[in-house]
This record gives structure tokens, C-alpha cells and sequence, in this order.
């Protein structure tokens, strides 16, 4: 018996469990292989087939990307409204149409009174400031040249701390311009490039509405967002604004604290103040709106809430139906590949190894049409960013998107490869190909 | 020591020295609908390490269900076979595939060859799934195609080669694990006379070199290369002849 031992070991070297595994693991990397193969000698099945992840992951993405650049947009562009800043406006911005509609009737505008009295009467604070935007800006003109769409607001000089706008040359619009009404302006970097493209537009005169302005300052270059240009725009002193264009300007106040601990406090303040000016009795609503970067960004994130459940629930319905696809047709590589099976079975290949192999490649074949769904994606989203609105794929876009089709896969496959795993080898090798 | 790597084989029987099958009282009897069919009714034989045994039979005789449980493809109803020196008539589907690939090298009279892999990767297949490491694998596999002489074709597929070197192939692959026996179903059935006589050379060869080969077949001048013939009729061992 030892003799027998001897003469020829039953199994031969290797420690078992290690092999065992390895076992599988070989399996699944042939298994992936054979899966590209797969896909390379059928490419248009395959595509077809993978039509649904694709278009699932491609509508995840994108909608993520989209979203996620729109955050960032939000974040750091319309909720940054300077570093604690808020805004005391005639209404409360992003609430339901009824509310605003109810606002619009009750809630007068706020003035430069109201912006004077807040000035003086509020204890602490590190910068107030106000301005007026004209919705139906004059005619801006430099020597017989003229441009479009310019926005122009009437500002304070201490608005230059608060806002978007820096001194790129020049300088903003002074304390003395304010007191004097002074006709001069501050300019976007599009009318320099409209006007002055090879001189320096300080100390040049352009006609605003008619009115002759000195050009006493130019603004960084600022960019664009969701497709419009922010650099075209003209501000001038806001009392020359209501001087000169409209009487009784309606102004955004901007109030700025000295950090965040302080903002609650001041924006309490400011309500108190401004509820005492108006005679609010205790019960009702404010007739002003006091709008922080919370304001904004609550609206907004109610707002994406939406988008997301309705893209969850398109993807969730596509990713279904791709996987359907998946497991017809990988019951019916199965039986196209019966035989093949036979013979793997014979060379003692175990139940787990085929259940491998198709499952490998049902995941396999997902995973790529997740990618695929991924590339198309982020090209769009490319695409949207330079020529639309901001879009960044962010990249738990990325691992959803990918994890989420390979799951599909996984799912989906398991059934096929279970089937194939439990044919009789007898019957499998019988079958002919 | 069997026991340490695959615990669920069972090693009751120790055969006596060079005893590499043994089967007892076989039985395969098959439910069709209502009817019972006894395909085997009792088959006992023994066959030694190192003999070349020829199985023969007309067909409907039982010949290709004593196949199919030889090759560990199938379980007995009834009935012991002892392959060696393990108890495999009762083993699990897995199990029996964990035996398939250590024991048995299978030669199929369609070849089975692996339409879209090479000549290599088939030799590889039975190594993949014992899980040798890639490196191994290459090394063994090309030294079982260099044993029957296709060394040089080996990155073709199998479209790309003669029928007779699909058979050498598919040998190549019977041999790489190096089984305990070789077993042929009509290896040169679907071969004209002159590419069998060559593969029936290449039996020779491999029986001299000490491997155990088991042969079914119908035909009586391939049966005459073997040393031993058992003939099987109506699911009985008719007759068991030493031809040489």
C-alpha cells in the first residue's frame, strides 16, 4: 500500500486550498478572456444587446455631471455672494409662485432710504452696500461703435468688496463719484474688447442713454456661465443711476458680516430693523425678503432632489431592461455553446468554473457597456461644458455608474450561468454545434 | 495524503499493486417514461497499470454507457468502480470533475477541440482548471504537443489543421495532467485509413512509455492493436480476450 503510494502519488504538489482558489481564479481570467472574445467576433450583437446600459449609464452620468457642474456653478458663482454676505431685497427669492405672487401685491420695494437708514442704524457689521440693475439698459456707445445686452447697475462704492467684480486697471467707482454723482463708469472686460481693443480705455468717454461717461476703471475678465457672458456689463455711481436714468431706484442691499458666527445674528438684526421701519405687526410675515446663500442653495438642492428622482427612475427602468437583454442573450449563448461546454466539463471543469465563466462575462459584457455609457457621457459633458452650461463628471459619477451596469451584469447573469453550469456533460458533449 | 487535498474522496479500497480500474457488478439502467431500460446488467472487470484495453461492441450494446462511467461522465445505479484506488461510483458532480481532470484523458472520435483556441490554449484547458499557474501551463502543455509532434503548429486553430493533427491535438491534450489512464471513443472514426494507422501508432508509442489506454471501438483492425479485448453485448461482458 505504501509501495502503491509511492509509485505514483495520487495528486500531485501543491498545497490544496491555495490551488482550489487559484483554481477559480484562473477560471475567471480565462473567463475574461473569452468574454472579449466574444464580444470582438460579435460586435454588433453585442452592441445591441448593450444598448440599454449604455444608455442608462450615459443618462446617469451626464445628469450627475451636469448637476454636479451646476453645484459647483451654484457654490461658487450665485451662493458665494461674497464671504457671509446677504441680501435684503423687496422678496424672499426661490419660494412657491403663490408666495411671490402674494409678495409682489404686499411688499414694497426697498429704497435708498431704507438702504440709509440700514447703514446707519445697524451696530455691527464689516460692509453694506446697495445696487440697482437696469433691466432695459440705454444705448452704450464709443465712437459710432456700439454693444448689446449690456447689463448696467447702479452701485455703491463699497460694492466692489461685496460683488463678483475686481480692478483689473484703474480703479472702482470712488466714495467722491458717489457724493457728486459723477459721470464716470466701470467697465466688463466685452466692452473693452468691443470698444477699446488696442487702447486702454482709462480716461476714454463712452455715451450712456446719450449721457458722455469717463471710463475710470476696467474689471477682471470673468467668464461665462450657463452660455451667458459675465463680463459685459457697465456700473456706475447709484446716484447717478438714479440721477440720471431711473428716479426711484429699487435696490438689493447687501450686508456683509464679519464671519459666519455673526451672520444669524446680523441677519436677525437687519429683519428686526427692518420689520420696526415697516410697522410689521408681530403676527405677520415679513414684507422684505432677506436672502442668504442658504436661500439659494436650499432652493436649488430642492430643485436637483427632482432632477435626480426622475433620472433614478428612467436609469432604474433602462438598467432593468438592459439587463433583461443581458440574460436572453447570454441564455442563448448558452445553447450556442452547449457543446463547448461538453468539452470543458469533460477536461474537469466543475460546476463553479462554468458558473464562473458566464458570469464573468455577463459582468464583463456590462462593465462595457457602462463604459461605454461612461465615455459617451463625459464627451457630452465635455461638450455641454464649453458651449452651455458648466459640467464636470465628479467622480462618484464614475464609480456609480460603472459599479451600477457591472451589478446589472452580475445579476442578470447569474441565472444563464447557472443553467449552463448544471448541464449533464453526457448530453452537452452530445450536442452538436 | 489524497484525503489532505480533496477530502471528499474516499479511499476504502487499496488495490492490489498495479490494479488501475475495477469495476463491480455494474449496473445503468435509464427510466424512459414508464419503461425501465437496463443499458448495463453486472459488468465486472479489472484492468491493470500499463495494459491496452480495447472495449468493443455493436452499437445499442451498452458499449458507450460503459464509456461515459469509465470516463467518470457518469454515476452506476448499481454497482462499484474503483478507479485507481478510489471509490468514484458515488462521488458528486464535482467531485466527479475534480477525477475527470486528474485521472482521465479524454480522446473523442470529433476531436472537441475548442473551435476559437489555439492548438496550445486546448492543450492548456485541462491545466486551467486544476489551476496551474499560467507559466506551468505553457511549459507542459507545449511539451505534451512536442510528444506528438506538433510542435511547430501550435499557435494554429483547429480549422487550420488536418483531421489527423486535431487527433494529435486532442491526445496532446488526454496527456497533459498526466492521467491514470487514456480513454478513446473511436479515435479514428471520422479519420481516413492511413491518418487512424498513424494515430493508432501514436497509442502505441504512448503505451510503451507506461500509460494505461482503454479504447472503444466497433471496429475490429483498430480493436487488433490492443493487448486485451472485452467484448460487451446486451449490457454484459460477452467475452474478455488477451489478443497479444
Amino acid at each position: 500500500m505504501a509501495a502503491f503510494s509511492q509509485a505514483q502519488p495520487l495528486i500531485q504538489a501543491g498545497a490544496p486550498a491555495r490551488k482550489h482558489f487559484a483554481g477559480v481564479w484562473v477560471t475567471a481570467r480565462e473567463a475574461f478572456w473569452i468574454a472579449l472574445d466574444a464580444l470582438r467576433t460579435h460586435k454588433l450583437r453585442s452592441f445591441l444587446t448593450l444598448l440599454g446600459l449604455v444608455i442608462s449609464t450615459f443618462t446617469l452620468i451626464l445628469v450627475m455631471s451636469v448637476v454636479n457642474g451646476m453645484n459647483l456653478y451654484i457654490a461658487t458663482h450665485i451662493a458665494n455672494l461674497g464671504a457671509n454676505v446677504f441680501i435684503v431685497h423687496q422678496f424672499q427669492w426661490a419660494q412657491g409662485d403663490e408666495e411671490w405672487l402674494k409678495a409682489r401685491r404686499r411688499n414694497r420695494p426697498i429704497r435708498m432710504d431704507d438702504y440709509e437708514f440700514l447703514k446707519e442704524n445697524i451696530h455691527d457689521y464689516k460692509m453694506i452696500g446697495a445696487d440697482s440693475w437696469m433691466g432695459n439698459p440705454p444705448d452704450i456707445r464709443y465712437k459710432g461703435h456700439n454693444i448689446e445686452d449690456t447689463g448696467m447697475t447702479g452701485v455703491t462704492p463699497s460694492m466692489i468688496n461685496i460683488g463678483q467684480a475686481e480692478v483689473e486697471s484703474g480703479r472702482f467707482i470712488s466714495e467722491s463719484d458717489y457724493s457728486h454723482s459723477a459721470a464716470v463708469c466701470f467697465i466688463g472686460q466685452d466692452l473693452v474688447n468691443a470698444f477699446f481693443p488696442n487702447v486702454d480705455p482709462i480716461g476714454k468717454e463712452i455715451t450712456v442713454g446719450g449721457q458722455p461717461f469717463l471710463v475710470v476703471g476696467v474689471a477682471k475678465k470673468i467668464g461665462t456661465t450657463f452660455g451667458q457672458s459675465q463680463d459685459n456689463f457697465l456700473q456706475i455711481p447709484l446716484t447717478t443711476f438714479a440721477k440720471v436714468f431711473v428716479a426711484r431706484p429699487q435696490l438689493a442691499v447687501s450686508v456683509q458680516a464679519w464671519n459666519g458666527t455673526q451672520m444669524p445674528e446680523l441677519e436677525d438684526e437687519v429683519r428686526a430693523l427692518m420689520r420696526a421701519r415697516r410697522h410689521v405687526p408681530y403676527k405677520e410675515t415679513d414684507t422684505f425678503g432677506i436672502n442668504g446663500a442658504d436661500t439659494i442653495m436650499s432652493a436649488w438642492n430642492q430643485l436637483t432632489g427632482q432632477i435626480f428622482f426622475g433620472t433614478i427612475a428612467v436609469v432604474a427602468i433602462f438598467m432593468v431592461v438592459g439587463g433583461i437583454v443581458i440574460m436572453n442573450i447570454m441564455l442563448a449563448s448558452v445553447t450556442e455553446r452547449t457543446h463547448e461546454i461538453g468539452i470543458r466539463k469533460s477536461l474537469g471543469a466543475r460546476r463553479r468554473d462554468i458558473l464562473t465563466q458566464f458570469v464573468v462575462e455577463s459582468v464583463v459584457m456590462a462593465a462595457l457597456g457602462g463604459l461605454l455609457g461612461l465615455l459617451s457621457a463625459a464627451g457630452i459633458s465635455k461638450l455641454v461644458d464649453t458651449l452651455w452650461w458648466p459640467s464636470t463628471v465628479p467622480t462618484s459619477a464614475v464609480v456609480v455608474g460603472l459599479g451600477l451596469s457591472s451589478f446589472v451584469g452580475l445579476f442578470f447573469g447569474i441565472y444563464p450561468a447557472s443553467k449552463a453550469s448544471r448541464l449533464d456533460p453526457i448530453e452537452a458533449l452530445r450536442t452538436e454545434t | 495524503m489524497g484525503s489532505q487535498v480533496a477530502p471528499f474522496i474516499q479511499e476504502t479500497y487499496t488495490p492490489p499493486d498495479g490494479v488501475m480500474i475495477r469495476t463491480d457488478n455494474l449496473w445503468k439502467t435509464y427510466e424512459m417514461g414508464a419503461i425501465q431500460v437496463n443499458a448495463l446488467c453486472g459488468v465486472s472487470f479489472q484492468i491493470n497499470r500499463g495494459e491496452y484495453v480495447a472495449i468493443m461492441g455493436p452499437s445499442g450494446s451498452g458499449k458507450s454507457t460503459l464509456m461515459n462511467l469509465i470516463g467518470c461522465l457518469d454515476t452506476p445505479t448499481r454497482g462499484q468502480y474503483w478507479l485507481n484506488g478510489r471509490l468514484v461510483s458515488e462521488l458528486s458532480d464535482d467531485e466527479l470533475a475534480y477525477i475527470r481532470n486528474k485521472e482521465i484523458g479524454f480522446v473523442f472520435q470529433t476531436f472537441n477541440l475548442l473551435a476559437r483556441a489555439t492548438a496550445l490554449h486546448n492543450v492548456e484547458l485541462p491545466l486551467i482548471y486544476n489551476g496551474t499557474p499560467a507559466l506551468e501551463r505553457r511549459e507542459k502543455a507545449e511539451d505534451a504537443l512536442r510528444k506528438v509532434d506538433l510542435a511547430d503548429r501550435m499557435n494554429h486553430k483547429p480549422n487550420e489543421l488536418s483531421g489527423g493533427q486535431r487527433q494529435r491535438v486532442a491526445v496532446a491534450r488526454a496527456l497533459v495532467n498526466s492521467p491514470s489512464i487514456i480513454l478513446a471513443d473511436e479515435p479514428t472514426g471520422n479519420l481516413d485509413t492511413a491518418t487512424g494507422v498513424e494515430i493508432m501508432n501514436l497509442f502505441d508509442r504512448l503505451q510503451q512509455a507506461g500509460n494505461t489506454i482503454v479504447l472503444v471501438t466497433h471496429e475490429h483492425d483498430i480493436a487488433a492493436r490492443a493487448h486485451r479485448i472485452i467484448h460487451v453485448r446486451d449490457g454484459k461482458v460477452f467475452q474478455d480476450e488477451r489478443v497479444r
